[in-house]
């Protein structure tokens, strides 16, 4: 009895010391260290968002002059759904470009889960955008690999052993109702059905977050507001979602979170649709 | 460990050499020729150096003792310079049988000369072990006792020492320069096939590939071209050598040819070499700009 008493006293010292760690270097570091999962029943465990996304006073000027970015300061919490609008030129591609480490910042620093990504080096970059699943306008699908390669081939990328791929790819082509395209080459489908590929393919490794730009700018409206569905249902299973758009019906239908960027500045954040 | 599948890499490689066959041709075909023209190059000095080494054997100085020496007398100095530092070997030559073997060659000439009316003194022929030796030897001689006069081809050793580091020299900068001509043109070659797989690259890099797992198809790529190369090449060069040596052995019996199988295994091992050399670093030279981000 003794024993299991201080068996409890001792998990609780370790709730405490995790939850000060977690606030001070990031709590998926600390989850790994310790090994504690934070959703112990005793309810020791804080409500810290472990994968949030930081930036802090972010400027970005180009080397032609060209300042896209003057000062941005944004949280996404964990599990956050989350529309960027604004107009051409607001600084909307600079601010995804500085988020999957295609730029670097001038200054200020941008924080997401455990990295600082300001100051990641080359070396790591691959690792980190591991943990970022990304959808473009424009697919970006490989012409020559069918539907089922295309999604393998981000797990093959990471070396994931074939026989999880073999397991795992259906299993996504299912949540995006594309198992029966399986075969299919990317000039043979839609667009809506091409960017519901790009979409598993991004969900192939399991990242944190999923990061949409334009996602729905290349495709009839009825499939947008498939790809909108099938991101909603994403961010329900515990992704962020991030969804960078400038089309304003979708925004006021979803009525979630919205940040306006412009003039490189977070001009208004406000939950419930854009327009209302 | 997260493992990756080797068969994916050379699988990849393969595809892009496929898909850009005509620029794979090219570039196995320039290749070849360069590795060709070094081959042929190194085999001639190779052959020219080996010839030049012959003349270098039958490089010699002889010593002409005084004319009323006698046997005793000129063992003693053969002696003398046997035990010299330079020197590899001695053979002495008595008068008699200079005069003999002279009576033997033309007895016209010579048959009428008696042994007392022998105009010839005795010789020792010295064989040396290295030309840059040859003034310091021809000094210590004149030094010795008994020495009525020496000849020696010391230009002849200078000339020759010339020219074989002359050649050598020309070698070195002509493998220079084709080693980098061939490195140019896989560059040009990878660097079409990165072109045709920016976009793959791109989705790579999204994806959260790194840079080897990138790099290693076009790596493997480099060694296919440089390695098919290799291989024709060297067969090529074989069978040209065989045709040569025949041809001109025939013709001029003077000169004399290193067997090819003296020299295929170095020209194999030469060839891959350079061919998988020239592949690695012409693909990572291509790829560089791409795996910056």
């Amino acid at each position: 009895m003794r024993m299991l008493h201080s068996l409890r006293s001792f998990e609780r010292r370790i709730c405490r010391l995790s939850e000060f760690l977690a606030v001070t270097s990031g709590a998926r570091r600390l989850r790994f260290r310790t090994g504690y999962t934070f959703l112990s029943e005793k309810g020791c465990a804080p409500q810290i968002p472990i994968f949030m996304i930081e930036f802090r006073n972010v400027k970005k000027s180009y080397p032609t002059g060209t300042v896209a970015l003057k000062g941005v300061n944004l949280h996404i919490d964990d599990g956050e759904f989350v529309f960027i609008v604004g107009q051409s030129g607001a600084g909307k591609t600079t601010l995804m470009k500085l988020l999957l480490c295609e730029e670097k910042a001038t200054s200020g620093t941008i924080i997401v889960g455990d990295t600082n990504v300001t100051r990641i080096t080359n070396r790591k970059i691959p690792y980190y955008r591991r943990k970022l699943g990304v959808v473009f306008q424009d697919f970006r699908l490989l012409p020559n690999k069918t539907v089922y390669e295309n999604v393998a081939f981000a797990m093959q990328v990471v070396g994931t052993p074939n026989k999880m791929i073999r397991r795992r790819v259906p299993a996504i082509l299912n949540t995006v109702n594309l198992a029966d395209k399986h075969n299919s080459f990317p000039n043979e489908i839609s667009g809506g059905e091409q960017q519901r590929v790009a979409l598993a393919r991004a969900l192939a490794n399991n990242p944190s977050v999923i990061i949409a730009d334009e996602p729905t700018g290349n495709i009839d409206p009825q499939m947008s507001l498939e790809i909108m569905n099938l991101l909603v249902k994403i961010n329900k299973l515990g992704k962020t979602v991030i969804v960078v758009t400038h089309e304003q019906s979708l925004v006021d239908y979803y009525k979630q979170r919205v940040i306006m960027i412009g003039d490189g500045v977070v001009a208004e954040d406000h939950v419930g649709g854009m327009f209302e | 460990m997260r493992r990756y599948n080797p068969f994916y890499f050379v699988l990849e490689s393969l595809k892009g050499l496929k898909r850009n066959g005509v620029m794979t041709f090219a570039s196995v075909a320039v290749l070849l020729s360069c590795l060709v023209v070094m081959g042929g190059f190194a085999l001639m000095v190779y052959n020219i150096n080996f010839n030049l080494e012959k003349l270098d054997a039958l490089n010699e100085i002889v010593v002409f003792t005084e004319y009323d020496a006698s046997i005793e007398e000129i063992d003693e100095l053969a002696g003398q310079i046997a035990a010299l530092d330079n020197v590899e070997s001695t053979s002495t030559k008595y008068k008699e049988q200079i005069l003999a073997d002279l009576k033997e060659e033309n007895p016209d000439l010579y048959g009428d000369v008696t042994d007392e009316e022998n105009p010839l003194s005795a010789s020792i022929t010295i064989t040396y072990k290295s030309n840059e030796g040859v003034p310091e030897l021809d000094f210590q001689l004149r030094q010795l006792s008994g020495v009525r006069k020496i000849r020696n081809d010391l230009n002849v050793a200078t000339t020759i020492g010339n020219l074989k580091s002359g050649i050598m020299l020309v070698f070195i900068w002509f493998l220079v320069i084709l080693f980098v001509v061939s490195i140019f043109i896989i560059i040009n070659t990878i660097k079409l096939s990165v072109f045709s797989r920016r976009n793959e690259i791109g989705i790579m890099r999204y994806i959260g590939a790194t840079g080897w797992f990138i790099t290693l198809p076009f790596i493997f790529e480099g060694i296919i071209i440089g390695t098919v190369a290799a291989l024709g090449g060297y067969f090529l060069i074989r069978g040209a050598y065989s045709y040569v040596i025949a041809k001109v052995v025939s013709s001029i019996q003077i000169l004399s040819f290193i067997p090819m199988a003296d020299l295929s295994g170095l020209l194999l091992l030469a060839f891959f070499g350079i061919g998988i050399a020239t592949g690695v670093v012409g693909s990572s030279i291509s790829l560089g700009k791409y795996l910056k981000k």
